[in-house]
This record gives structure tokens, sequence and C-alpha cells, in this order.
């Protein structure tokens, strides 16, 4: 892409990137994009070896798990210290007196503004919740293929809160540039401001949206369009940025335009500065893996951190997070210079470190388009005729019922609900919902007592891999 | 990966094809020569187009031809309990223990056919009723306490 294309590397990358950034001033916006990526501290070195197909590794799987379960709790962390970041800039911008003429963010029509933000955080926390509670479960469960499977179903929520809070801080950064315009710069119009916190809010909604849906593959496809939409974004902000200047010199405020424009705060994220690799550089994914890509990457790095894509890796090998939306995230990482690859494909030197292998790719439910099948229809696991049985024993909420939908070929589904001529002996039916309420029933009876949560998934767990229906958990409503 | 690879072709011809490459001209003795294996293990070993359903349900053919269904029952409860309780009948039941017993014999239960369940569901009360000695681990169909609880009685 060109010189003036967005670069979000320096605050977004990592620990080294700390010194950087500038000094607190009182705005927030930019710490919460670098707490975003960051990670601090070593990593424990972990053996790679992957979940297998869902049916759990043994020997390391346990430590496998734990160190998964690990990598998606700091991320859970991170991406709520953002948020709280997010937050309090945005009370401070709310609180904020006016200098003065009376004009500010926090007052008027422009709190519509501010309320967006924050309506935002609202879906972000619940998403990280959810994400935390699936951890949770699948911290207790003793099925090593459910408890993949239940790590898997933090996937699409941990993306959605990642890029959500992402956008969320680029936000912010508009809104401090529209405040310091509406204290300082009297040329600068409140319909201008107005109008231009509008088209960058219609910018960025279908994105937002999609995300907020939670939806395996809604989040996906806009995790993949946030780099391009970042690179949209960072055009406005240079082209308000550009105007308020050029309005404020023609009104003989040079000095003023200066002080206001050029302070700290407003070396944000979206500024446009050059890569700089970071003071106490961290290990890069870097010279090595991006120059051997045919030289296309030449004289340019990535810069992440070891830490980071290790922390990645993990997730892609468990299924977490899929291979394209990791390049966007590395490529909105990586600022510029990955930008202006193909819309999605980093080089595969880049790829291979995240974790990609085919065998992973073929783990992510999300991929069957690279498997060249169509998208097979979604059903419940836990027989949604039997809603009520399955609320009394905790299934509401996170848990809901419509969380646990696998997506079974048509021969499948219908072999298990009792088609097809697979089942040789005559006197056993075999038929899927009858089957899981019959184990679910009789092992409370056996019990004594009404079954929790976690034990009727281990139970349904049992069964799935009797009938090999594969741990891969997404929501839906469908059949 | 999906699983849908079991659920493609003729089932039972893979099922008969699989067993006679291991050298068996039946579900069943291979099954035999498995006792007190878990379902999903049996299927695992004739290949990951199988299922551990489909096992069943071809040894419940076998047995249906054999008129040994209630040997074929017994035989599904011990590979359940062996699944379930690596360490044979626990010495205390616990909650969580009496959960593990539960889910086997849940299980099982749901694994039975239809001429059975009545048969099965006493079995669970007697088990509970009169716990087996702790590290009770029926080996197979033949198992002492097995016959007792469930004796043979096919017409």
């Amino acid at each position: 892409m060109r010189a003036d294309a967005l670069l979000l590397a320096m605050a977004l990358l990592t620990t080294g990137c700390a010194s950087v950034t500038q000094p607190s001033g009182p705005f927030a916006g930019s710490d919460a994009r670098q707490r975003l990526w960051r990670h601090a501290g070593p990593r424990d070195d972990a053996t790679l070896a992957g979940p297998g197909n869902g049916a759990g590794a043994v020997g390391g799987g346990e430590r496998n798990a734990a160190l998964t379960r690990q990598a998606i709790l700091e991320s859970i962390d991170e991406t709520k210290g953002s948020l709280e970041d997010i937050q309090s800039t945005l009370s401070k911008l709310r609180e904020r007196a006016p200098v003065f003429n009376g004009r500010r963010l926090g007052s008027g029509v422009f709190t519509r503004y501010l309320d967006h933000g924050a309506g935002q955080v609202t879906w972000m926390r619940g998403a990280l919740g959810s994400a935390t509670t699936l951890t949770g479960v699948a911290s207790e469960v003793g099925d090593a293929g459910l408890q993949w499977g239940l790590l898997r179903m933090t996937g699409p929520r941990l993306q959605a809160a990642m890029f959500g809070t992402l956008l969320l801080a680029t936000w912010v950064d508009f809104l401090q540039l529209s405040d310091a315009l509406l204290r300082e710069c009297p040329m600068c119009s409140d319909e201008k401001v107005f109008a231009d916190l509008h088209r960058v809010q219609t910018l960025m909604e279908p994105t937002l949206s999609d995300l907020s849906a939670l939806d395996t593959e809604r989040v996906e496809a806009a995790a993949l369009e946030v780099p391009q939409l970042m690179g949209k974004l960072s055009r406005e902000f240079n082209a308000i940025h550009a105007n308020a200047r050029s309005a404020m010199e023609q009104g003989g405020k040079v000095g003023v335009a200066a002080q206001v424009l050029e302070m700290p705060a407003m070396l944000s994220t979206l500024k446009l500065t050059t890569p700089r690799p970071p003071a106490s550089a961290p290990a890069t994914l870097g010279e090595g893996l991006v120059m051997s890509a045919g030289g296309v990457m030449a004289g340019s790095r990535i810069v992440v951190s070891a830490e980071w894509v290790e922390m990645m890796r993990r997730l892609v090998q468990a299924g977490v997070l899929s291979i394209p939306v990791v390049s966007a995230a590395v490529r909105i990482h990586g600022g510029q210079v990955l930008m202006a690859q193909a819309p999605r494909d980093l080089p595969g030197d880049v790829r291979e470190a995240l974790g990609d292998s085919p065998e992973v790719r073929g783990m992510h439910v999300t991929n069957k388009a690279k498997a060249g099948m169509p998208e097979a229809p979604k059903h419940h696991v836990l027989p949604k005729e039997h809603r009520e049985w399955f609320e009394q024993r905790g299934f509401t909420g996170d848990l809901d019922i419509d969380q646990f939908c696998v997506r079974l070929e048509q021969a499948h589904h219908e072999a298990i609900h009792g088609g097809g001529n697979w089942r040789l002996g005559r006197t056993w039916p075999g038929e899927w919902n009858q089957l899981v309420m019959r184990a679910l029933r009789n092992a409370e009876l056996r019990a004594g007592r009404m079954l929790t949560s976690r034990e009727v998934l281990e139970i349904v767990a049992e069964r799935m891999t009797d009938y090999r229906v594969p741990m891969n958990f997404s929501s839906g409503r469908g059949p | 990966m999906s699983g849908g690879e079991a659920w493609r072709g003729d089932i039972q011809a893979r099922l008969d094809a699989r067993v006679r490459e291991r050298g068996y001209d039946s579900l069943t003795a291979f099954a035999e020569a498995r006792p007190a294996v878990p379902l999903h293990a049996l299927a695992d070993e004739l290949g990951n187009d199988v299922a551990a359903v489909q096992v069943l349900s071809g040894l419940l053919a076998e047995a249906e031809q054999r008129q040994e269904v209630t040997r074929f029952v017994r035989d599904v409860l011990a590979r359940m309990l062996s699944q379930g309780l690596s360490d044979g009948w626990p010495a205390v039941l616990d909650d969580a223990n009496r959960f593990k017993v539960a889910k086997a014999l849940g299980a099982w239960s749901a694994y039975t056919p239809e001429t059975h369940e009545e048969r099965a569901q006493r079995v669970g009360d007697a088990l509970l009723a009169n716990p087996p000695p702790a590290g009770w681990r029926p080996l197979g169909p033949d198992d002492a306490l097995l016959r007792r609880l469930l004796p043979d009685d096919e017409p």
C-alpha cells in the first residue's frame, strides 16, 4: 500500500513498543491498543503436539489443554484490560469541562457518539464473559475431545472481542480528535465534526454488527475485513486531521494548529508514522521468514513478539482461531507492509510459523471452503424438543443448547436420526435423540439426583464419539 | 476429520471387509478376541471410517441370528464398565464415583435392545443395591456375576 497507509504497528505491537508510545496524556486510547496485543513475561516452552483430531492427544494432552486454556484466558484478560482503558477514556471525554466556547464532545448532539462507544463495550464484555465461562467448563470436564470442543467454542467470542476492541479503540481515536477540534478549532463547525463522526460510524457499522452477532461464520468474515477497514479508517482520520489543520492555518491559527494537532494524544495508532523496530526489540517473526518469501517483504519486517506468535500458534492448533483470522491480526500488527500483501494470505513461511498446516486447516470448522465441500447444515446435539429438560440442568445463557450445534453432512445426519440401512440389528433403533435422552435419563436415575451441565456434556460427548460426530460446536438455531 | 466418512458408502460391506481383513469370519469373533474393550476402541481398530454404534449394531445383528442376544447384552455391559470404571467397581460410592457408575449404566441401557430393556434396568438396580466387591471388573460376557444377574434364557 502507499506510504500514507495507516500504521498500527507501533502501538499495536508488543511490550517492546512501550517505549515508542507517547507519554501518558489525558487520553488512554493508544494504551488500550497496545495492551490489546501485549504479552508480558516469557511463556513456558511447550511441546506443540496439537490436540489431534479433537479426540484428544495422549500423554501431554492435559498439559497442552492447560496451556491452551491459559492462552485463551490471557487473551481474554488483555482484551478486558483494553476495554477498561477505552471505558475510562470515554468517561474522561464525557466529563471533561469545556474550554472557552462551550463546545465539547461530552454534551449536546455529540453524546450519541460516546454512547455508541459505550454500547459496544457492553457486548464485548459479554462475549469475553461467555468465553471465560466456557473455558471454565472446559477445565472441569474429563473427556479430552469435549474439552477441546469447549475451548474451540471460545473462538468466535474471543475473535469478536479482540477485533471489536481494536475497532473501538480506533473509534476512541476519532472521538479524541473530534473533541480536540470542538474545543480548539473555532473554524471546525459542529456540523462538520458531527458529519465526519457519522461517516466513520457508518463505515464501522457493518463489521461491528457482524462481530457482535458472535456467530462463527459472521465473526470470521468480519475479522477478515478488518485490515481493509482499518485502511479506510486511517484515510478518514488523516483527511479529517489535514482538513482541520488547513482550516486552522487559513484562520491564522498556525501555532494553535501545531499545538492541538501534534499533541501527544493525537499521535495515536492511526497516526502516520514509519515502522521502527521497538526499542527493546522483541523476537521478531522477522527477516528470516519474511525475506525467504520470494523477497516480497525485503527491507521490512513483521514485528510481533515471540510470545504473541506462541499464543496464536497455540490457539490456531487448538482450532480456537483460524489461520485467516490470525493472518488478519498479523497484517494489522505489521501495519502498512503487510497491508500491501494479497488481501488474505500471508507468506507461507509466516503461516507456518503461526502453526498453519493442512491438518490444522482441516480442523477448523469454518474452513470447509478449502475442503471443497458445501456448507453442511447445523444440527443440535442436545435434542431441542427437550430444551426445558436441559435448561433445568443449567443449559442457559452461555451454555444454551443452541450453542451446541454441529455441522453434519446430510447422510450423516439422516443416519444418526434413524435413516439409511446401517442398523444391522433389528431390535436397537439407534436414533440419536432417543438414545441420548435414554442415556441421560438412565444416568440420572442411577445417580439418584439431577445431573449437572458438565455431567450431561460428558455423557453426550461419549455418544458423539461413538457416532463419530465431530466435537466442533457452533451456535445455531437450525434443526 | 468431519466424521462423515463413517456414514458414506455401504456400511455393512465395509464392516465385513475390515473384519475379514483382520482374519475373522465374523464381527462377533473379532470382538470376542477383544473382551471388555470399549466399543469405540473396536471401531478405531477397524478404521477411522467405522463408528462404534455400527459395531454395536453389527454385533447385535449377529447375536440375533445366533439367538445370543442376552450374551451380547452382557458383553456390552462389560465393555461399558471397563470404559467408565478403569479401576474396576469403586470401593466407595461417593458422588463422583456414583456418577461414573451412573454414566456407564446409563449408556449401557441406551445401547440395550428393546427386548432386554427391562432386564437391563433390573441388573442396574441389583448392582447398586448389592454392590460387587471393590475392583470388580467383568472381563467379558462370561463373568460369573454378570451371568448370575443376567442369565441366558434364549428361547
